[in-house]
């Protein structure tokens, strides 16, 4: 594998307007709207929405870098790579750092416009976490977006991004942030990915209801774990076919 | 490597590989040279796909191995010495005919430069066109160039000239000659029989899974029937005709005579001296088309 293969990996994935719109545009959006309902004055209710546009963009691309698989396995692209040296392991490494790569406009860019237009203040330790942070919390989402990959069909991929998303959004208290969740939703909210994405950013922000940033990374850390493995298991299966 | 494999370009022993009941290569022993230019011909379902599968090591035998330079193929793909142009190769929609190259090349360790493969392949001009917006023939030549930029020793292709026309063929093969003459090794499998006869130094015939014939177009067409001599012979005796020497074969219809001979000179020379007054005499050969008819031919009783 190569930079300019990555390169060219990004490049392509940039092209899309589903990308463009569903990861960049809408969390920046949907950020200045919910600040204008919900958050006139408030600057910590605007530095959670800040948060949860953040997570929401960058759990999005992540998501979206990994469904191309199921795509180029439907066009029969990955036959053509494996006449590359390129391995599968590779091949999926590269999907991996692709969606990484893709999610850092949306994390970047939300932040961005919470400061320029909407004043909000955090010290460098606070933006640190909402930037580069929440960026390495997606890590789990990147993995996830393979594993989806490698199970759905080029038809089936859109619904399946989609639902993923939908879920991980509306119950990981990304779109209903925590604080106005009934306690029976934020016990479920806790089983989600999300949950602990949001976590990583919200302790910046807030410390009401914030866990501490530990206890975050490693719950993310073990979702990364397991579905590594899922990825791996289904590798081998896929590859032992031939 | 022992044998007559030591170095081969490759070496298929004994390949099998069954889908269920269906055999679809039931044990081909195949070596090509260096720089030899072998044809694979066959009908639907003689197990083509197959076998290029399993060269390029996407398809893993059920039984014997397959050897590509001395190593495995999956080792062979790594170093980059097999470039292989797949039935239906995918191209990507979102990127240009430039960046699907590179794409490929950036995969690999020693690749030509981009332009330099769209020069052989012949697509210079559609460098900045998306994939999405090529022609059927077009496709084919970016997907000649992405099995070219590698700078592979052994070309595989699968079908290489399906959907172009009659002149983006010619144009096609004209590129794969100035390749060639490189001293590659080149396979191809294809339908179109006049592209084996033109441009094949050797051909293979695979039927059922299997090699039925195996050599130059030469000695692949005669193994079928020979040559046919037809000619207006007055007042012809069937029995001094069935004597001649080389005769495999008489149709008499009236005076017109078709001897089948697989020595068409001898046969010739014995025809002029018994019958001195034989007019209208046209020799023709048998063509590939007719070895191939014949060959493949899956009614049983058939195969010479």
């Amino acid at each position: 594998m190569s930079t300019g293969y990555l390169i060219l990996e990004v490049r392509r994935a940039m092209r899309s307007t589903r990308f463009l719109i569903f990861t960049i545009a809408m969390p920046v959006a949907l950020f200045l709207l919910y600040v204008g309902i919900f958050a006139k004055n408030d600057g910590v209710a605007k530095g959670v929405l800040m948060v949860n546009m953040t997570c929401y963009g960058a759990l999005t691309a992540a998501l979206f870098a990994g469904g191309r698989v199921a795509i180029e396995r439907g066009l029969g692209w990955q036959r053509q790579l494996r006449l590359t040296p390129l391995s599968g392991a590779g091949y999926l490494t590269a999907k991996g750092v692709t969606a990484m790569a893709l999610a850092l406009p949306g994390v970047l860019l939300v932040p961005l416009v919470a400061v320029v237009g909407e004043g909000v203040h955090l010290d460098a330790a606070g933006w640190l976490r909402v930037t580069l942070g929440v960026w390495l919390a997606v890590i789990p989402f990147a993995v996830l977006g393979l594993l989806l990959g490698q199970v759905g069909t080029a038809e089936s991929m859109q619904s399946i991004t989609g639902i993923v998303i939908m879920v991980m959004s509306l119950l990981g208290g990304i779109f209903i942030p925590i604080d106005g969740m009934p306690g029976g939703l934020l016990a479920v909210s806790k089983l989600l990915p999300s949950y602990w994405l949001g976590q990583v950013g919200r302790g910046a922000v807030t410390t009401d209801l914030s866990v501490s940033l530990g206890q975050a990374v490693l719950v993310l850390a073990v979702w990364t774990a397991v579905l590594g493995l899922a990825v791996v298991r289904r590798y081998r299966r896929d590859s032992a076919r031939v | 490597m022992t044998g007559v494999a030591a170095g081969a370009a490759v070496t298929l022993t004994g390949i099998r590989k069954y889908y269920g009941e269906v055999r679809a290569v039931d044990g081909v022993d195949l070596v090509i040279a260096p720089g030899e230019v072998v044809a694979l011909l066959g009908p639907n379902g003689a197990g083509k796909s197959t076998t290029v599968d399993m060269m390029l090591g996407l398809t893993r035998p059920d039984q014997g191995s397959v050897t590509i330079f001395g190593n495995t193929p999956g080792e062979a793909v790594a170093d980059g010495r097999i470039g292989a142009m797949l039935q239906g190769g995918a191209l990507l929609d979102d990127v240009t005919v430039g960046e699907i190259v590179a794409m490929i090349a950036s995969l690999h360790l020693r690749p030509l430069p981009v332009s330099e493969a769209l020069k052989r392949a012949g697509i210079e001009e559609l460098a900045n066109r998306r994939c999405n917006k090529l022609s059927g023939g077009q496709k084919q030549r970016v997907r000649f160039a992405v099995a070219l930029v590698s700078d592979p020793d052994l070309l595989v292709l699968d079908e290489p000239t399906a959907a172009m026309d009659v002149q983006t063929r010619r144009e096609f093969w004209q590129s794969m000659r100035e390749y060639t003459v490189t001293g590659r090794t080149v396979l191809f499998a294809t339908h179109y029989l006049e592209e084996a006869e033109d441009y094949a130094d050797r051909v293979v015939f695979l039927r059922k899974g299997t090699v039925v014939a195996d050599g130059s177009v030469a000695e692949v067409t005669a193994l079928t029937a020979g040559r046919t001599i037809k000619a207006v012979i007055p007042e012809v005796i069937p029995e001094l005709l069935r004597a001649l020497p080389g005769v495999s074969e008489v149709d008499i219809r009236a005076d017109r005579v078709a001897i089948s001979s697989k020595e068409s000179d001898h046969t010739l020379r014995a025809l002029l001296a018994s019958f001195p007054d034989a007019r209208d005499i046209e020799v023709t050969a048998i063509g590939l088309e007719d070895a191939f008819l014949s060959l493949t031919d899956d009614t049983e009783g058939n195969n010479r």
